[in-house]
């Protein structure tokens, strides 16, 4: 009780010496809390952004590109490592090594090899969406008792049953957790590259909006886009729980 | 070396060089365009032309990131020294700390380089930005989490407070803080290369970024292999330090 | 030894002790009062929950009484004195980032002794220990028996006239257990320091002690003091001793059955 209301007091403050700064700054640089509203109003009736619509779909249909073809590469990249030992014990390594490389480093030459339009943001969120999930496939199956395995094997299941009814449900509480990052994380790619350099798409108003001083568009477009990601990972979470809730 | 760790070995030189030739080949067979996928043996030579802009950009990044990863180490086990022990202060700021960590900080790129401006500052800022968070929140954990049987113990022998954290808290969190300069540091570069990309004059994110403006292909693969390996050997450096000085944890990782 | 006069060694007068849980308060302790002479080996059985632990952090000065008093040659005791009693925890509570050496030398560090003389009395100790061979060991390289050995010689190093033991033979295994106490005794007699010793176990108890004090269940009192003037080492199968573990049972299985039915 006591430490809501503190933390309610601490939010309160910080939002009135946003203000204060706010007011007494240059407008060009700092907005305050009160002009934010304003700003998100005239976004949100498409009067500061009018194709504010079609860049939101764009961005979103980016991220679910990404992130589908992350899904689908990480989840066969990371059973193929997982599964056999020579292979796994290989490229193991390689993948955490590559992993420790801050990926922006690849972005330059995406842009460079597809250009600025969408595909290079869905192939940076891809790239950013891959490694978690290959991660915790591999994490979750060396996770699974070998001894379930060998169970299944003695009552006969071929090894698709048996990756279906033993592998994936053990190795589930681990694969959901892993996909949850890799949504957070394509989706800030599929963000930072179209901050970095686009012509569409929400990164792209925001970095329209900076280029002109338009400060309070600016914020309102941040707003709008945390809202975004907020719901994103709201979904994942809510999907994680019921799975996790079904394994245990 | 077991006959397993051999085939390991010879698996993972034989597959790079099987990648590399194929590329070569269909390289040269004309298969790719050279201005956008460039011959492994022309990455190689642009090596020596882009070498001393590349190393030098390189430089230019690693003095940020050392700033930024100075800054971000003290204030995160500071701040998690600070969190981890007081329990009314993690209560009331731990949300918000969990809040700004798992926001995304590309949002507020704009808006530092509005107020810090281009170069040298941004760069270190944001990058401070980004290795801070991790190494705090997990600090914060490790301060809390200590065993309270061994802070009994202490004070049981008579410890006075300073030595309760010089000799119980300090050494239990030592696996905790090296886990999280591990984090930090390759997000302290990561804020680093993106500033230096987004509005940088100097330092490898710019170098990056005007390469490919370019259309330097060869280059550009070039100067990203060279910051890779860099960040590639800073991080397993850290691992082993870990592996060092937490050797007492026996094979906990 | 059971003819000291004059003032007691230990002097634990009226003590009651009330904890706050999510249930309500919890008393733990209820007017208990105690003293203990010096050089006994005394050890405080009775039913999980009786405030065993309690009464022995009191000594160490880690819990503070609600009410009474605890007094220590003369001293009222207001918090731990690495000079007056060193104490052994339950689950040994080594510091795992010490070595064997590192871990016994820990109090003296805190005391500030220079490095070698405490590196030279950690070693002497090693012996008594057995724990030669382990010395440069960290704790999760060490069996449980060994682990609590490390824990005693981390207390016998600060040479505290008291030590305190809150069931340090709990997590072994019987037969290891059984082989604690021998030692445990053997080391107890050669350096006859005073010892208050907490355990769960009957056996240990009537081995071990000169005397053994039988708690009630929640609220903790003190039931019945029995004393053991027996020679040592103790043949278990002696008639003196099968009658006075009879008795010690009787009293005991009366206060477990009604913590049971309590709980």
């Amino acid at each position: 009780m006591t430490v809501a209301l503190i933390r309610i007091v601490i939010a309160a403050v910080a939002l009135g010496a946003w203000e204060v700064v706010g007011r007494l700054g240059n407008p060009l640089l700092y907005v305050p809390p009160s002009a934010v509203l304003p700003a998100l109003g005239r976004l949100l009736t498409l009067q500061s952004y009018p194709d504010l619509g079609e860049n939101l779909l764009l961005t979103l249909r980016e991220i679910a590109i990404a992130y589908a073809l992350a899904i689908a590469a990480g989840i066969g990249v990371g059973a193929a490592l997982g599964l056999n030992r020579l292979v796994g014990r290989a490229y193991g390594p390689i993948l955490a090594a590559l992993y420790a490389v801050p990926a922006v480093v690849w972005y330059p030459s995406l842009m460079l090899f597809f250009g600025l339009d969408a595909v290079s943001k869905i192939a940076f969120g891809f790239l950013l969406g891959f490694f978690p999930i290959a991660l915790a496939v591999l994490a979750g199956i060396r996770q699974v008792n070998p001894q379930l395995v060998t169970v299944a094997r003695a009552f006969g299941a071929r090894s698709v049953t048996v990756f279906r009814k033993v592998m994936l449900p053990a190795m589930l509480f681990t694969l959901v957790g892993g996909l949850r990052t890799g949504l957070a994380l394509t989706v800030i790619g599929v963000i930072v590259g179209e901050v970095l350099g686009s012509k569409a798409g929400m990164g792209s108003l925001i970095n329209h909006a900076y280029g002109l001083f338009r400060t309070a568009d600016y914020v309102a477009l941040v707003v709008v886009t945390l809202v975004l990601i907020i719901a994103s990972d709201a979904v994942a979470g809510a999907v994680e729980h019921r799975a996790r809730r079904w394994t245990s | 070396m077991d006959e397993l760790s051999i085939r390991v070995r010879l698996l993972q030189l034989t597959s790079v060089a099987v990648l590399l030739a194929a590329w070569e080949a269909i390289a040269r067979a004309g298969w790719l365009d050279p201005l956008f996928v460039p011959a492994p043996s022309a990455v190689a030579g642009a090596l020596l032309t882009v070498g001393a802009t590349a190393l030098a950009g390189l430089g230019d990044t690693l003095a940020k990131t050392a700033v930024a990863y100075v800054i971000s180490v003290v204030l995160g086990v500071g701040g998690g020294l600070v969190l981890g022990s007081l329990r009314p202060v993690r209560q009331a700021v731990n949300p918000f700390v969990i809040a700004l960590y798992g926001m995304p900080k590309i949002l507020v790129l704009p808006w530092i380089v509005l107020l810090l401006g281009f170069g040298t500052l941004p760069a270190i800022v944001y990058g401070a930005i980004h290795g801070v968070f991790p190494i705090l929140v997990l600090v914060t954990g490790a301060v809390r989490d200590v065993d309270a049987t061994l802070l009994t113990v202490a004070r049981a022998f008579g410890a006075r407070r300073r030595q309760l954290y010089w000799k119980v808290v300090l050494p239990a969190i030592v696996p905790t803080v090296l886990t999280g300069m591990r984090l930090g540091i390759v997000f302290c570069l990561l804020g680093v290369l993106i500033v230096e990309m987004f509005a940088g004059v100097r330092g490898m994110g710019h170098v990056l970024g005007s390469l490919a403006n370019g259309f330097r292909a060869p280059e550009l693969f070039a100067a990203t292999a060279l910051v890779s390996a860099a960040s590639i050997i800073i991080v397993l450096s850290l691992d082993a330090l870990n592996d060092r000085l937490s050797h007492w944890r026996g094979d906990a990782r | 030894m059971g003819g000291h006069f004059g003032a007691p060694h230990i002097l634990i007068d009226r003590v009651d002790k009330r904890y706050a849980t999510s249930s309500g308060p919890v008393d733990a302790l209820r007017q208990v009062s105690l003293t203990v002479a010096a050089g006994e080996f005394c050890t405080l059985i009775g039913p999980s929950g009786c405030g065993k632990s309690t009464l022995l952090g009191m000594l160490g000065g880690l819990v503070t009484p609600d009410a009474g008093r605890v007094v220590v040659d003369g001293r009222p005791v207001d918090g731990p004195d690495p000079r007056r009693a060193a104490t052994v925890f339950q689950d040994a509570g080594l510091f795992p980032w010490r070595t064997t050496l590192e871990n016994i030398e820990f109090g003296l560090e805190l005391q500030g002794v220079p490095r070698e003389r405490r590196r030279s009395v950690a070693t002497e100790l090693l012996g008594p220990l057995g724990l030669r061979d382990f010395a440069g060991k960290y704790p999760r390289e060490l069996s449980g028996g060994m682990r609590q050995r490390v824990a005693i010689g981390r207390a016998l190093a600060i040479d505290t006239p008291i030590v305190l033991m809150d069931e340090p033979f709990g997590a072994l295994d019987e037969q290891t257990r059984l082989l604690m106490g021998e030692w445990l005794l053997d080391i107890w007699r050669r350096t006859r320091k005073t010892v208050v010793f907490v355990t769960h176990s009957l056996q240990e108890a009537v081995a071990l002690s000169t005397r053994v004090v039988v708690m009630t269940a929640r609220p903790g009192r003190i039931k019945t003091v029995v004393e053991l003037p027996l020679p040592y080492p103790r043949a278990m199968e002696s008639a003196e001793l099968v009658t006075l573990r009879a008795k010690l049972w009787s009293e005991i299985r009366e206060e477990s059955l009604r913590a049971m039915g309590e709980a």
